[in-house]
């Protein structure tokens, strides 16, 4: 057996990047397949000089429909295998996805955003927010975990493998070209010393024994005849999915306990502003608190309804032009509350830009 | 005689820090200096941003305006003939080289990196690094990057750096140093340090006292 790639607890320096290579060697993934795109390169490079150590592999695929359907194919094959990509990257990666939550094949994908639409900029967005959580013909069946920070990259990135192989459900990392190339300390640990137990990953078809005689046949489908066949298949994923749902949300909140005059909804990135942004708020006389969910995808939606209840108005914060904003109209759909939005599509949100802003609009 | 080194490591590690530092450094002594940005793979944390800043303090600086390579990622970066050609410069020459993946390989790109009798190639170290965490580590790191000259300690956590870190890489490092038969240059601080470590560190090096610039220079 190779030597374990992360050993006890350590501190250590890193850009987010390199967080991800380490979490997955961590969690133990078999194989990357990948694509070079800015900002996610770094992921695929660090994994390549880890890989031959640690016994790992690695195939560079001709492009991101191929990383995608070469990383399914390996996870068929009973493989822990998992792929990162961005912007353009991602679009590619929906048809494989797709597929993913119709035949539940478990899948991590990590998607350091970058600035859309189109090639955009190769540096930062919150733009992939709809599409990572509803991309592809389907019915958004995946989860999405937004994070925030290099401790949310590794804790989340191995998570994000037993979320995956557990429910069997598209699981995303949603990182950005922020976080992707800051440089940030963390501490990094090798998850079966903190009890995390990594969900075995086994092959989905070429099982022993005869198919329909020692063991049932196992038919792996994204093709289905008629409609009410397809009605069937769909209804229960969605069944699976909501039931699924209140297991796997998770968020976090500051300062939400008492009234508050304002409500910051804000994700990834963005949340550290928002976090910032409050005793500077305090400072000035304004009763504010912080709700960030930790999933996009499914939506920590109670936590947030009460969260709000509690606050006057809210005010969603993000660096996109409405996706998180929309996700948010949707999550408290009928509440009366006034919902005011900073969208920054592409470009970064300070504190100050977030307590200059509710000044303005108070 | 003329002073040329070159400074190279892992993101992270601290070679653009150190390397502005020693170019800084000569020029108070009041030697021509060139800096040269050889990072050629990354976008981010490079000298680029900081050029204005350094030609301010009055050094020469061969680096693309961060406008002349705006859209280019970590798959379209380009070298430019100053750069080729940046070994041919009065005066002393340091260059800032590009992280590991292609280690010190981008000098093969300089004309007459390979047979200059002046350069010097200095590797910045940070225990904080994973793949530069022990003496093993370490060793096998340096040996991966073809000739090399000293090792400098440069172990940090950025805002949570601690004694601690400084002279435990100073431990580690120096032991790299034995086995690789290198000389270690010395252990780089912060200034907010400077009164705990005192002149030498733990395993003996001189201790080299640094000015921060990379936080301004995101892009």
């Amino acid at each position: 057996m190779k030597e374990k790639p992360v050993k006890g607890e350590r501190r250590v320096f890193m850009t987010g990047n390199e967080v991800c290579a380490w979490a997955a060697l961590a969690a133990d993934a078999d194989i990357m397949f990948g694509y070079p795109i800015t900002p996610q390169t770094d992921i695929m490079q660090y994994w390549t000089r880890l890989a031959p150590k640690y016994g790992k592999k690695f195939l560079q695929t001709e492009d991101e429909i191929s990383a995608g359907f070469t990383t399914l194919g390996a996870v068929i094959a009973g493989k822990r295998a998992f792929s990162a990509t961005t912007g353009p990257g991602n679009v590619l990666f929906q048809e494989p996805m797709s597929m993913a939550e119709m035949m539940r094949i478990p899948v991590v994908l990590i998607i350091p955003m970058r600035g859309g639409p189109s090639t955009a900029t190769v540096i930062y967005s919150q733009q992939e927010v709809t599409m990572t959580a509803f991309g592809g013909n389907g019915e958004g069946f995946r989860v999405v975990y937004s994070t925030a920070g290099h401790q949310d990259l590794y804790d989340y990135t191995i998570k994000a493998f037993n979320t995956a192989w557990k429910y069997r459900f598209p699981t995303f990392v949603l990182s950005d070209g922020y976080q992707g190339k800051m440089r940030e300390s963390l501490t990094i640990y090798d998850p079966a010393e903190r009890g995390i137990e990594m969900v075995k990953a086994e092959p989905m078809l070429g099982l022993p024994g005869i198919p329909g005689v020692d063991r049932p046949t196992r038919h792996l489908r994204n093709t289905y005849n008629t409609e009410e066949e397809l009605y069937e298949v769909v209804m229960q994923i969605a069944r699976d999915f909501e039931k699924a749902a209140p297991e796997i949300v998770e968020w976090q909140d500051f300062d939400t306990d008492s009234e508050m005059d304002v409500l910051i909804l804000a994700h990834g990135v963005v949340s550290r502003a928002a976090q910032g942004a409050l005793p500077l708020l305090k400072n000035e006389g304004i009763k504010a608190g912080h709700f960030r969910p930790i999933t996009l995808r499914p939506m920590p939606e109670e936590q947030m309804r009460a969260a709000a209840a509690r606050a006057n108005r809210v005010v969603v914060v993000e660096s996109a032009y409405g996706q998180f904003l929309k996700l948010v109209k949707e999550t408290l759909y009928g509440m009366d509350k006034p919902i005011d939005a900073i969208l920054r599509p592409g470009v970064g949100i300070t504190a100050e830009e977030i307590v200059a802003e509710i000044k303005e609009r108070r | 005689m003329r002073i040329v080194e070159a400074f190279i490591g892992e993101y992270a590690s601290g070679k653009s820090e150190n390397a502005i530092n020693r170019a800084l450094e000569l020029l108070r002594r009041n030697r021509q200096v060139t800096i040269v940005d050889l990072d050629t793979v990354e976008p981010f944390y490079t000298l680029r941003p900081l050029k204005k800043k350094l030609e301010q303090l009055g050094l020469r600086v061969i680096a693309w305006d961060p406008a002349e390579t705006t859209g280019l990622g970590e798959a379209g970066s380009l070298i430019n003939q100053q750069m080729i050609w940046a070994l041919r410069n009065e005066g002393d020459i340091i260059l800032d080289i590009g992280y590991g993946a292609h280690g010190a390989r981008i000098l093969n790109l300089v004309e007459g990196a390979q047979d200059d009798p002046d350069l010097r190639l200095l590797v910045v170290v940070n225990i904080a690094r994973p793949m530069t965490a022990s003496v093993e580590d370490i060793v096998q790191y340096v040996q991966g990057l073809g000739t090399v000259h000293g090792l400098i300690n440069n172990s940090h956590l950025g805002n949570e750096t601690t004694l601690d870190i400084i002279q435990d890489g100073a431990v580690m490092v120096t032991e790299a140093a034995r086995i690789l038969q290198l000389p270690v240059i010395y252990t780089a601080v912060a200034r907010e340090f400077a009164h705990l470590i005192g002149p030498h560190d733990k395993a003996g090096n001189p201790v080299k006292i640094i000015e921060l610039f990379m936080h301004e220079a995101y892009w």
